[in-house]
């Protein structure tokens, strides 16, 4: 296996951004030191064990979980099953998707993120057959396991909005940041065509869970300030249509956000739900709860899709059977221990998991060390000691060069990891972590060390 | 305890990406060192005053370049945690510049026995 590190140097020697360079400059002093401290190394007390571990998903919360998992444990074999090549730093669509980054800065490459030891099977899951203890791949080979972390992600059910096609982003005034970092990237070309002349826009939400639910919001945010910058916001009427009652489901954060709304000249419909889309004629129908139907015309539309578990977790046994999470075919963990609540020997991390709000990557930072922790416990014989409180956190974008930095628990409160921290206040740091300083933060996860 | 973890978990990564360059900064102050050592005295003392100079010049430059280079700018400063944040940049700036600028003054100031 390559060495990572060896290889996001070569990546990044050659690259003529100057202002990294001079960014660079800062953080000589400190890293050098924690160079040592952080060099990767087996747990001292890692726990011998012959355990077979199966790793369905190799995003953020699968690699965070094989690294961790492969220091604490001594003698298990691992195996991570995705097909997925490409490693995306998802959070970073929505800089991309607004011309601020470019999407290089979104592409890496599982392999350098992967820990060595761990076998790869470059295929999808096709069936989870947790009362066999095994998953079956698309070619048809079954793997049996001991445990078993369901790290799948999300599906983004695009197929719900008639005639959406997610091929079509970029064109047409269409845009939608959720599918991929070329999606996101179309979708700056998009935005930056609507902004040079101006007109109607259409912003949504769906009624589902959402990974990063601020995500719809940054992007109109941003909209609003492109419009702004390139003097045509006055020429322009921008429309946000939510499924929901709300916008956000932080009560302190979604009242904010609309207070900042209508200073800024974005009415928001609520209960409007965008059921079908005419990409060629640009009309777009939302629907009421009531049923009724209402069609409008647009120059430019965001479109958020609904969003559930992937077929193959959602065919499963292992869904939710009744509540809130079961239309959704979510995954079935309690929501502290993230252990499945009818297969013992079954852990669920990130998006895929069927608990309250939480579908972000700041989340599985949190969470992995607890999954891994807990299932460590567990194979250990014991009973799972570590708690998950549903830590949510989300840069929101408010303009270029100032975002809100809103952290929160399973019951909305408010949970600024620092102190000082004003999560309803315009600034520079938290822009700065978004721009700067998150990236770094989300590969030393998956890397396993925070 | 867990965010200052974070925090040079966060530098480290920076490191990795920046490594040519922090490699580039550390042969150059090991080779000013080694200039400043090689003949006479260097002139430690006498050297401080204008380096502390360079180090300040360079400290109010990264003040004021930063939020513009990070694509923002000193209006969008919100609150003193943007401010202190700017100043603990612009002062990593300034020790890594008196770090260089030092042995540098001390030769130039050396005496020859
Ligand atoms: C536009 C956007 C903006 C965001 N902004 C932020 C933000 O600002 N802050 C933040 O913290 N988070 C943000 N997020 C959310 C964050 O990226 C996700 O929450 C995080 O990546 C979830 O990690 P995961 O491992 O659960 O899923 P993913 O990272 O999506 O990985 C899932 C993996 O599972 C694989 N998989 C799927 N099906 C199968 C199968 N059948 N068999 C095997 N493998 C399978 C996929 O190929 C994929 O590799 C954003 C996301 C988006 C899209």
């Amino acid at each position: 296996m390559t060495d990572p590190h060896s290889r996001r140097h070569t990546q990044q020697a050659f690259d003529p951004d100057r202002r990294r360079l001079l960014f660079g400059a800062t953080v000589l002093p400190l890293a050098a030191g924690a160079g040592l401290a952080l060099a990767p190394r087996r747990a001292s007390a890692a726990l011998k064990t012959s355990a077979r571990i199966v790793i369905a998903g190799s995003g953020l919360g699968g690699i965070a979980t094989a690294n961790r998992l492969s220091r604490e444990l001594d003698g298990a074999k691992i195996t991570i099953v995705d097909r997925k090549e490409m490693h995306n730093y998802q959070p970073g669509y929505t800089l991309v998707a607004t011309g601020i980054w470019p999407v290089e800065k979104v592409v890496d490459r599982n392999a350098d993120l992967h820990p060595s030891g761990i076998e790869w099977v470059r295929e999808m899951v096709a069936e989870f057959d947790p009362d066999g203890n095994a998953v079956v791949t698309d070619s048809g080979r079954r793997i049996e396991y001991d445990f078993l972390v369901v790290a799948t992600g999300l599906h983004l059910d695009y197929a719900q909005i008639e005639g959406m096609d997610v091929d079509a982003i970029g064109s047409n005034g269409l845009a939608s940041v959720y599918p991929s970092h070329l999606a996101a990237q179309a979708t700056w070309q998009a935005m930056d065509a609507f902004r040079a002349k101006g007109g109607e826009a259409l912003m949504t939400l769906p009624a589902t869970p959402l990974k990063c639910a601020g995500a719809p919001l940054k992007m109109t945010f941003m909209l609003v300030d492109r419009l702004r910058e390139a003097g045509t916001r006055s020429a322009s009427r921008v429309e946000f249509h939510s499924a929901l009652g709300n916008v956000f489901s932080v009560e302190r954060i979604n009242q904010d956000v609309l207070e900042r709304w209508e200073a800024l000249d974005v009415p928001v419909t609520f209960n409007s739900k965008l059921v079908a889309i005419d990409i060629g004629a640009r009309r777009a129908s939302f629907t009421s709860p009531e049923g009724e139907r209402t069609e409008l015309g647009y120059d430019f539309i965001h479109v958020v899709p609904p969003m559930r578990a992937p077929d193959v977790v959602k065919n499963s046994p292992l869904p939710w059977q009744e509540g809130g999470f079961a239309a959704g075919g979510w995954l079935e963990v309690d929501k502290e221990t993230l252990r499945h609540r009818r297969y013992p020997n079954v852990f669920g991390l990130g998006d895929i998991n069927g608990t309250p709000r939480g579908k972000t990557a700041a989340t599985v930072k949190k969470s992995a060390p607890i999954v891994t922790r807990n299932l460590v416990d567990v194979i250990a014989g014991k009973e799972p000691a570590e708690r998950f409180d549903g830590y949510t956190s989300c840069p929101l974008l408010l303009r270029e060069g100032s975002a809100l930095l809103v952290e929160f628990d399973y019951e909305g409160r408010l949970t600024p990891s620092l102190p000082m921290i004003d999560p309803l206040q315009d600034s520079y740091f938290a822009w700065l972590m978004k721009y700067r300083l998150l990236k770094p933060a989300y590969i030393a996860v998956a890397k396993g060390r925070v | 305890m867990y965010d200052i973890w974070l925090a040079l978990n966060i530098l480290f990564e920076l490191f990795l990406g920046y490594l040519p360059l922090v490699a580039a900064i550390v042969v150059a102050w090991l080779v000013l060192m080694a200039i400043a050592f090689g003949r006479g005295r260097p002139g430690w003392r006498r050297g401080l005053g204008p380096a502390l100079m360079l180090a300040l010049l360079v400290a109010i430059a990264a003040f004021l370049a930063i939020p513009s280079l990070t694509k923002s700018s000193l209006s969008e400063m919100g609150y003193w945690v943007d401010w202190a944040n700017l100043i603990a940049i612009a002062l990593g700036f300034g020790g890594v510049a008196l770090a260089l600028a030092w042995p540098l003054f001390a030769t130039l100031r050396r005496r020859f026995r």
